[in-house]
């Protein structure tokens, strides 16, 4: 095709596709961009109650947020969610996607109740631990009283380690489902013939799990890896409904600190300040990791 | 590839494993919703109901607005589904099969929607949904649904689109198909099991949303499930068997919708196998 | 001709319009409550009916919220524009909101009220400081000891009137397999009052000098919280967990041998309790001390609409609540836990005559006894510190507990922390 039409070729795909993208960046624009740059405005104010008004005060937010031990203490609790509840997930959602993946009589059954936990609301989830972890009733004491494991019923939210664990495993129990269903679907689109083939060539189960799933999964777990950090970073509802940030403040991790700080505390501009260095730092983190994948590993 | 009897053990008890960490707390919470309240708050739990009420149940659907919750929150979820459903497939085509320039980094800015902390969103949008009058109204929780919901299901339209072989495409080209025809008349038809399975994820995320759905809606009549439920609980008193009464009831619509459904959101993400 | 006839013809239709128009709406009145249970819900309901019947003019609705929501929510509204017209509230919670200048002084209002009714003065207290009057109280909640008789008969006590019987009792109730106190510990409201309530018998009651700095940090608060750490080994495992919900569990299982509890009259009736074994007695007061206090929370109704004709509509609403006939069926919305703030409510057959209120009538007389000795922290003083809504929005009376309970830290020291919180909360 010649070059000149060719480029108008060009360049109608490229307006047809602007056509296509733009009622998302639109919307993502204005429930997104808007609030972010909403929030930069209100973190260089001094806005206490929402509503109130607040005059402009330069960086005096981040310097205070910055150099009080509270953020960096909730960023290290943060820290320590996320890197807990992302072994946690992977493994139990690796497992249950190599189980689910065989052929078994009521495996397709299993393939949809196995995601009853990711399908009910934060609300319930609550409930249900709450009422199961308690000593009014509570099933999960008993248990572990008759199978030897504790001689009294302990509280699982009242020391610091054991509320911090109990809720990684809440959350993780919460959300695994949902990526098993994605690696099971990664794990479908390899190709069968390549794990024949490897098993004619005497290669054992173990094997072939690291040299031929393993690699091939690996932009997906890379991918849900990603996006369960950043979303697993910003879990709010599981931890404000079930220890409020305590005991002691040993599960108050960066967005339970932003929510008390602008609701609580009553001061909106340094939440405000605090969620762009939340946000700042997520971003970057994010991109490091994006940027090693590339979608143009791709089709065109 | 025949299993070694021991490797069918392993599955064994694998399955059962996960059987009951995801299966057992619910038993527990749905049987005990039918008990007596001294039972349900005894000091040896019975696994099996000695017991059997309907009383919490009576007092939830009776005296609160509960059916009205369940039509919200089905109303907000259905659009929220289509809105995503629709923006997804667009800007999918357009990310994954289309060129133009910033289609990368428009793609990876996307993504990095879910760096926002929720808090960034909400007291702004607030402003903002009360300057347009859409405070206490389902509308705005479809806004934040979608906008929660659209850059996953993007990423998941991925796959499917590459499921679908380019020389089909190239072919309806060559025949003087316009581009908005191939996607609407063959490449849709073509990722159908997938547009399903976005669908669903949106609707789940939608239907499961509390932060939003509480600020943003003030009056009972547009309360949505989660925020209804949480209300009904109660401040001072905590009553058991209403909570699991209302933990019972709002597990069950959507296990019974998956349970119909649900094969779908597997065997369209897995639809992408026919390699 | 043609002109005048179109002239006055327009003249009529517009004093017509103008009439209709001024007929033909009443006013609208959004009442947002914190009473979210059903029960509640239906109760209040039937009052606004009954009202809105009563008054074509006037036309109610409640729209119920979340105690965990309002703090933010309200502000957020009344920064909108779509704030409620009447917010049910508790003096805190008035602090933030006048700060907002959304509220306008109800004295002339509460003056009149007084002159019918006679509010009891401790639950005015808190919401007349700074030349005015900024809410109306309406119900009133006090915290109290409870207990079941027969379990103390079968263990040989008496029910607990210093702070050596309430140890002494709880001790022995805890080897007898029971947890002897069920007191929380959570960074919660609830340990905000359990501990207060604590803290009031032991003359640590208040939280601020004349002169607005803070004296949290007194030896009898220290005393106090070391003694609370005491009671609380006999309590359960799961207590940093607690909010009023679970005590109350707790003591309606029998479980727990004494609660401290606004009440537990209706899950303990709920449940098939007998009323002659409900013991309840003031808040146990340190061994120094001659009588016992405790903590109450005067609920009140705070008027933001600005416009006058519905602020008159939200007043007549609110008259007609505090009005006998009604007042006792609105403060049985939960039996036995709200308390009038009126002297001709305490006596009214509406209040008296519910059936609850029939079967616990001697609980329900040592309740409202009790809740005259009640105080609440911030409030005790004519002057009030604008800085009580964030202490109390972060819980640091609560957090100050939990250092000492989970963190490991000497009372003394989680008190000094404390002070130094509040002291960033009042900046």
């Amino acid at each position: 095709m010649p070059r000149r039409l060719q480029r108008r070729a060009a360049r109608r795909e490229a307006v047809f596709a602007w056509t296509l993208v733009a009622p998302v960046i639109l919307w993502l624009g204005a429930t997104l961009v808007y609030p972010l740059v909403s929030s930069l405005t209100l973190s260089v104010e001094n806005v206490r109650i929402i509503g109130s008004a607040g005059r402009f005060v330069g960086l005096d937010n981040y310097l205070s947020i910055l150099s009080a031990s509270a953020f960096w203490l909730a960023l290290a609790r943060s820290v320590v969610w996320v890197v807990g509840n992302a072994a946690i997930q992977t493994v139990l959602a690796m497992v249950s996607a190599l189980i689910l993946e065989q052929t078994f009589p009521g495996v397709r059954v299993a393939r949809t109740w196995i995601v009853v936990t990711w399908i009910v609301p934060t609300i319930v989830i609550v409930i249900v631990w709450r009422w199961l972890l308690s000593t009014s009733g509570g099933m999960i004491n008993p248990l572990l009283i008759a199978l030897g494991l504790i001689s009294q019923p302990v509280g699982f939210f009242s020391s610091a380690t054991s509320a911090m664990t109990s809720l990684m495993l809440i959350n993780s129990w919460r959300w695994f489902p949902f990526i098993a269903v994605m690696l099971l679907a990664g794990l479908q689109r390899i190709p069968n013939d390549l794990y024949e083939a490897a098993a004619i060539d005497g290669a054992s189960r173990f094997a072939r799990f690291r040299r031929i799933t393993l690699p091939l999964l690996q932009p997906t777990l890379f991918v849900l890896t990603v996006i369960g950090t950043l979303l697993s970073f910003n879990v709010f509802d599981i931890v404000w409904l079930l220890t409020g940030g305590g005991p002691a403040d040993a599960t108050t991790t960066l967005p339970i600190l932003i929510y008390r700080t602008a609701f609580k505390g009553y001061r909106l501009s340094e939440a405000a300040a605090m969620s762009v260095v939340a946000t700042v730092l997520l971003m970057g983190l994010a991109l490091l990791a994006v940027r090693t994948l590339a979608p143009g590993e791709e089709d065109r | 590839m025949r299993r070694s009897p021991g490797v069918n053990l392993a599955l064994a008890i694998g399955l059962a494993f996960l059987a009951i960490i995801a299966l057992l707390p619910f038993w527990w919470v749905i049987s005990s919703s039918i008990k007596a309240t001294n039972e349900i708050v005894s000091t040896t739990p019975t696994m099996v109901p000695h017991s059997f009420t309907l009383e919490h149940f009576a007092k939830l659907l009776t005296s609160s607005d509960y059916p009205r919750f369940l039509l919200n929150s089905l109303a907000v979820s259905a659009a929220s589904m289509a809105v995503t459903v629709v923006l997804a497939v667009l800007s999918g085509y357009a990310f994954f099969r289309l060129r133009f320039a910033g289609r990368d980094f428009l793609y990876r800015a996307i993504l990095l929607a879910y760096a926002f902390p929720a808090i960034v969103v909400l007291v702004p949008l607030y402003g903002m949904m009360s300057a347009v009058r859409l405070i206490d109204n389902l509308f705005a929780l479809v806004v934040i649904n979608v906008t929660f919901a659209v850059p996953f299901a993007i990423w998941m339209m991925r796959a499917f689109l590459a499921a679908v072989p380019l020389e089909i495409e190239e072919a309806a080209r060559l025949d003087g198909a316009s581009r908005l025809t191939i996607l609407r008349r063959i490449i849709v038809p073509l990722i159908a099991p997938g547009i399903a399975s976005v669908g669903i994820f949106a609707f789940i995320s939608s239907w499961t949303e509390y932060l939003f759905a509480s600020v943003l809606i003030q009056s009972d009549a547009n309360k949505t499930i989660p925020v209804g439920l949480a209300g009904i609980i109660g401040q001072y008193q905590v009553d058991w068997g209403l909570m699991l009464a209302g933990a019972t009831i709002t597990t069950l619509p959507v296990v019974v919708l998956f349970f119909f459904i649900g094969r779908y959101f597997v065997a369209g993400l897995t639809a992408g196998a026919i390699k | 001709m043609l002109r005048r006839t179109l002239l006055t013809a327009g003249a009529v239709a517009l004093a017509l319009f103008a009439a209709g128009a001024a007929q033909a709406d009443p006013v609208q009145i959004r009442l947002w409550h914190m009473e979210q249970t059903p029960q509640r819900v239906a109760r209040v309901q039937q009052l606004i009916d009954e009202f809105n019947k009563a008054n074509p003019d006037v036309v109610v609705k409640q729209e119920p919220q979340n105690w965990g929501e309002v703090y933010a929510k309200a502000p957020a509204a009344i920064a909108a524009g779509n704030a409620p017209d009447i917010l049910f509230a508790i003096p805190d919670f008035t602090t933030v909101i006048k700060g907002l200048g959304a509220l306008d002084s109800v004295k002339d209002f509460t003056d009149k009220l007084d002159k019918e009714h006679h509010f009891i003065p401790a639950t005015l207290r808190p919401y007349a400081y700074d030349g005015g009057v900024w809410a109306v109280p309406l119900y009133n909640m006090a915290i109290s000891t409870w207990y079941r008789k027969s379990v103390f008969a079968k263990a040989g006590l008496t029910p607990p009137q210093t702070w050596s019987e309430w140890k002494h009792d709880a001790e022995v109730l805890s080897k007898a397999g029971l947890y002897g106190a069920g007191l929380p510990a959570n960074k919660h409201l609830y340990t905000d009052q359990t501990v207060y309530a604590v803290l009031v018998n032991d003359g640590a009651a208040e939280l601020f000098n004349d002169d607005g700095s803070l004296r949290f940090n007194n030896p009898k608060t220290v005393e106090a919280y070391s003694f609370y750490k005491d009671l609380y080994k006999s309590s359960a495992p799961d207590a940093t967990n607690w909010t009023w919900g679970e005590a109350e569990a707790c003591f309606d299982s029998g479980k727990c041998g004494t609660v401290l509890q606004f009440t537990v009259i209706s899950t303990y009736n709920a449940q098939g309790g007998d009323p002659a074994d409900l013991g309840v007695v003031a808040v146990p007061h340190a061994d120094g001390l001659k009588e016992s206090n405790t903590i109450s929370y005067s609920n009140a109704a705070m008027i933001l609409a600005k416009d006058p004709a519905k602020r008159q509509a939200a007043e007549k609403f609110i008259s007609f609540i505090l009005e006998p006939t009604n007042y006792g069926r609105f403060l049985n919305m939960e039996p036995g836990l709200f308390l009038p703030v009126t002297e001709d409510g305490a006596k009214a057959a509406s209040f008296w005559n519910d059936p609850l209120a029939v079967k616990y009538k001697a609980q329900i007389e040592t309740m409202i006894a009790n809740s005259e000795h009640g105080m609440l922290f911030g409030f005790t003083k004519d002057k009030v510190m604008s800085s009580i809504g964030a202490i109390s929005a972060q819980n640091v009376i609560a957090e100050t507990l939990q250092r000492i309970v989970t963190g490991g830290a000497s009372p003394a020291d989680a008190v000094a922390a404390g002070q130094k919180e509040m002291e960033a909360a009042a900046k």
